[in-house]
């Protein structure tokens, strides 16, 4: 079963990840120097939860900052979340941004228009 | 799985590379169901692309926006603090002149304390007035006087400035400066730069009421100076809201004392001062004097010029026959010179009698 627990540093966001509870969480901000290094593990962890998972899976995400390569780094992840829903299991996800940071708020938006067959719920903290 | 098994390894266009290398060889066939899965695949991964390079280019802009946006306000911020910057160095500039340059400097450098607190330190005092002020001031104009007055206290006080003094204030025609705070280059060398401070200032103020008489300024300013070395109290005076950095003290008032015992044009310093300055100026030792909060009888000496190769220094002679004479004529007045010059020059007759 797919287990992550990364801590957050200055440039990349703390990664939470448990087939066992069925949660999936990303927070902080996300400039890494390698993105590939640094996503290909979390990118491989949720395409593995399409394979394995057993309940429902809630995912939030709570970015502060997010770079480009970030940016093409979560499509792929949210690629996987979608095979996660297409294989059977409930996954709802709630994209969090700052009172006034419009900028994440749009992005939340976006995808939530990329990939219509997710529930994303865009919520202000 | 899309990724490779090693991590590091991984490339997030992993997908999109391998349709591109699998099209040269497939575009080769000639089997049409072949040509049109691949044409499906590569249309699917091709619109996801397109969509991909849509939301990140929003999302650039979106950054790039917000980037103009702080950096016009940072230019708009740095104005505002150059502004300020500005006025704060006009405001100092202008504070400096209320205050020692020395307080002035150690405030701006945070290293100046305003508490209400003093310390006893030994300083070397100066206070300098001038005569017949008040006669002097009715026969002139106040536009004239005001002149002079500033051009007498601009040029004494760059001498000051220029000796390291810290100029505690101005009161009317007088003048009142220390050494030895807050900085200090030791009790001695605090009270040779006070003496040299004043003897400075005479010299100045001659060339001044040279050029002030020559302009119609019939009886140019003259001043008497006093100069006292002791212990005094030295500090931040007053209340929370408004302190004085100043010196007060027994021995301050001491200084004016001598200063308004001094003769016209003159210098007139305590004992206390003078064995400090004793081989850089010929004093003549005049009398002693008391004052309230002063335990012992003030010695007082009065300068009469610096010392010079030509003028009469410490004389020394030591002989084996058992003769030794150690004679500082600047400590003697005019009346014990001349009997001792007697003496002497009998002395001298009887020895070179056979």
């Amino acid at each position: 079963m797919s287990e992550l627990h990364i801590a957050a540093t200055e440039r990349t966001p703390e990664i939470l990840l448990s087939a066992n509870n069925g949660t999936f969480s990303m927070k902080g901000e996300s400039f890494p120097e390698d993105v590939s290094a640094f996503y290909g593990q979390v990118i491989v962890a949720v395409d593995q939860l399409a394979l394995n998972l057993t309940k429902p899976l809630t995912v939030d995400v709570a970015m502060i900052y997010i770079n480009s390569s970030s940016i093409k780094a979560m499509f792929r992840i949210f690629e996987g979340l979608e095979a996660v829903r297409k294989n059977g299991q409930a996954v709802s996800i709630t994209w969090h941004h700052q009172e006034d940071d419009d900028i994440m708020q749009e992005l939340g938006e976006d995808f939530k228009d990329r990939f219509p067959d997710l529930p994303i719920e865009v919520n202000a903290a | 799985m899309s990724a490779n098994s090693d991590d590091t390894l991984f490339d997030l266009y992993d997908r999109e590379k391998r349709l591109l290398a699998e099209g040269p060889d497939l575009l080769k066939s000639s089997d049409e169901n072949e040509l049109r899965a691949f044409s499906e695949r590569l249309f699917e991964r091709f619109a996801k692309v397109v969509r991909e390079n849509e939301d990140l280019t929003r999302h650039s802009d979106r950054q790039e926006q917000r980037l103009v946006k702080l950096n016009q306000n940072l230019k708009l911020q740095t104005r505002e603090l150059d502004q300020r910057k500005t006025e704060l160095e006009n405001l100092s500039h202008q504070l400096s002149k209320y205050l020692p340059p020395q307080i002035h400097q150690a405030l701006f450098e945070g290293k100046h304390d305003t508490q209400i607190t003093t310390q006893r330190k030994k300083l070397t005092v100066f206070f300098s007035d001038i005569k017949n002020f008040t006669q002097t001031s009715e026969s002139l104009q106040p536009e004239a006087l005001t002149e002079y007055l500033n051009e007498y206290f601009s040029e004494m006080t760059q001498i000051a400035l220029n000796y390291g003094a810290t100029i505690d204030k101005y009161m009317g025609d007088a003048m009142m400066v220390f050494f030895g705070d807050p900085e200090s280059h030791g009790v001695r060398e605090d009270a040779r730069a006070c003496v040299e401070m004043a003897l400075s200032m005479l010299e100045r103020l001659r060339s001044l009421q040279k050029r002030w008489h020559s302009i119609g300024f019939e009886n140019p300013f003259e001043i008497r100076i006093g100069i006292n070395t002791g212990y005094c109290n030295v500090g931040n005076f007053g209340s929370e809201q408004r302190l004085s950095y100043t010196i007060i003290g027994g021995e301050v008032n001491l200084a004016q004392r001598l200063e308004s015992n001094a003769d016209v044009g003159g210098i007139l310093m305590s004992y206390e001062t003078f064995v400090h300055v004793e081989d850089l100026v010929v004093a003549e030792k005049r009398g002693a004097i008391r004052m309230k909060g002063i335990a012992r009888d003030v010695q007082t000496y009065s300068i009469t010029g610096r010392k010079t190769e030509s003028s009469p220094s410490v004389f020394n002679f030591d002989h084996p026959a058992g003769v030794s004479i150690d004679l500082d004529p600047a400590v003697l007045d005019a009346e014990v010179r001349s009997a001792l010059a007697d003496k002497l020059s009998e002395l001298a007759s009887q020895l070179r009698e056979p």
